[in-house]
């Protein structure tokens, strides 16, 4: 059983329809829907449990993909030797 | 991004183009082509490449338009039809056969994961840099394009010459597959994981 209208404002403990959520919660996450996408994830959240966790854990991963990779410095040389073959070919 | 030859600039124009708009990306660029071919050399040779590419094609491109994402395109375009024929690596999965084996634009979003946000994010930078590693190009492509360099789906779709809707549901199906191989190592390293029971 769905707890779709509970007045006590708990969360339903199932997605009614998980694909669509899902599919709408990673567009937002992406900045897809920009505003019109806060107000319909405040939504979701408040209301799914299972949308609720899939947002915090999908957040998780954006957040540690983008501080946390592995970053590679260019190597010095790489902007002068482009410059120079620019320069051969002008 | 299209080849059509939008206006002749004079040797100025060019090289402020060159220097205020296509110089500033070259980080981005090189890490692009590390995280493709995981090679110093050929990053760099992939660069390189690139920006002799762009700077022979600058009269198409747009001055003031989105740079950065021309530039990842040629980067991409040179990955597939130079570095890979010449590689004597074969490349894990071709993007032809992701395409096949996965055909559908219309996924169905599941969450197949029991991984907890909280072991995610107390997760190493090594763990997650080879947990990307270690996805299919295809799939990597998507995550870098995306998460790591902030690409919206439209730019993304015009990089790799494909629809939004492949755009959408090729990354869906990277993240899962991300997810898969966190909860790997988050099962290794003992971090909680609300299994009931661990599907093999
Ligand atoms: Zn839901």
């Amino acid at each position: 059983m769905e707890m779709n209208d509970n007045p006590s404002g708990e969360k339903k403990v199932q997605c009614s329809d998980e694909s669509k959520c899902l599919e709408l919660l990673e567009s937002i996450l992406d900045g897809e829907l920009q505003d019109s996408g806060k107000e319909i994830l405040k939504e979701k959240l408040a209301k799914c449990q299972p949308c609720f966790e899939h947002y915090h854990l999908e957040q998780a991963i954006r957040d540690v993909l983008k501080t946390k990779c592995t970053k590679h410095a260019v190597p010095t040389e790489l902007a002068d030797c482009i410059r120079q073959k620019i320069q051969d070919i002008k | 991004m299209s080849e059509v030859q939008r206006r002749i600039y004079s040797q100025e124009e060019k090289n402020a183009i060159f220097d205020g708009e296509f110089m500033p990306h070259i980080d981005s660029m090189y890490n692009f082509g590390y995280r493709l071919t995981f090679d110093e050399d050929d990053a760099k040779d992939l660069v390189q490449d690139t920006y002799l590419k762009a700077y022979r094609f600058i009269n198409s491109f747009e001055q003031g338009t989105n740079a950065k994402a021309w530039l990842f395109r040629i980067l991409k375009n040179s990955f597939i039809n130079e570095y890979r024929k010449k590689s004597k690596q074969p490349t894990k999965v071709d993007y032809q056969e992701v395409e096949t084996y996965y055909n559908s634009d219309d996924v169905h979003y599941q969450s197949t994961s029991d991984l907890r946000a909280e072991s995610v994010k107390d997760m190493l930078g090594d763990e997650i840099s080879n947990a990307l590693n270690s996805l299919a190009v295809d799939f990597r492509t998507v995550i870098i394009l995306c998460d790591l360099e902030g690409f919206t789906y439209e730019e993304m779709a015009k990089i790799l010459d494909i629809p939004i809707g492949t755009v959408r549901s090729r990354l869906h199906r990277a993240r899962n597959l991300l997810k898969e191989k966190l909860q790997g190592y988050a099962q290794n390293m003992g971090y909680n994981t609300d299994e009931e029971e661990e599907e093999a």
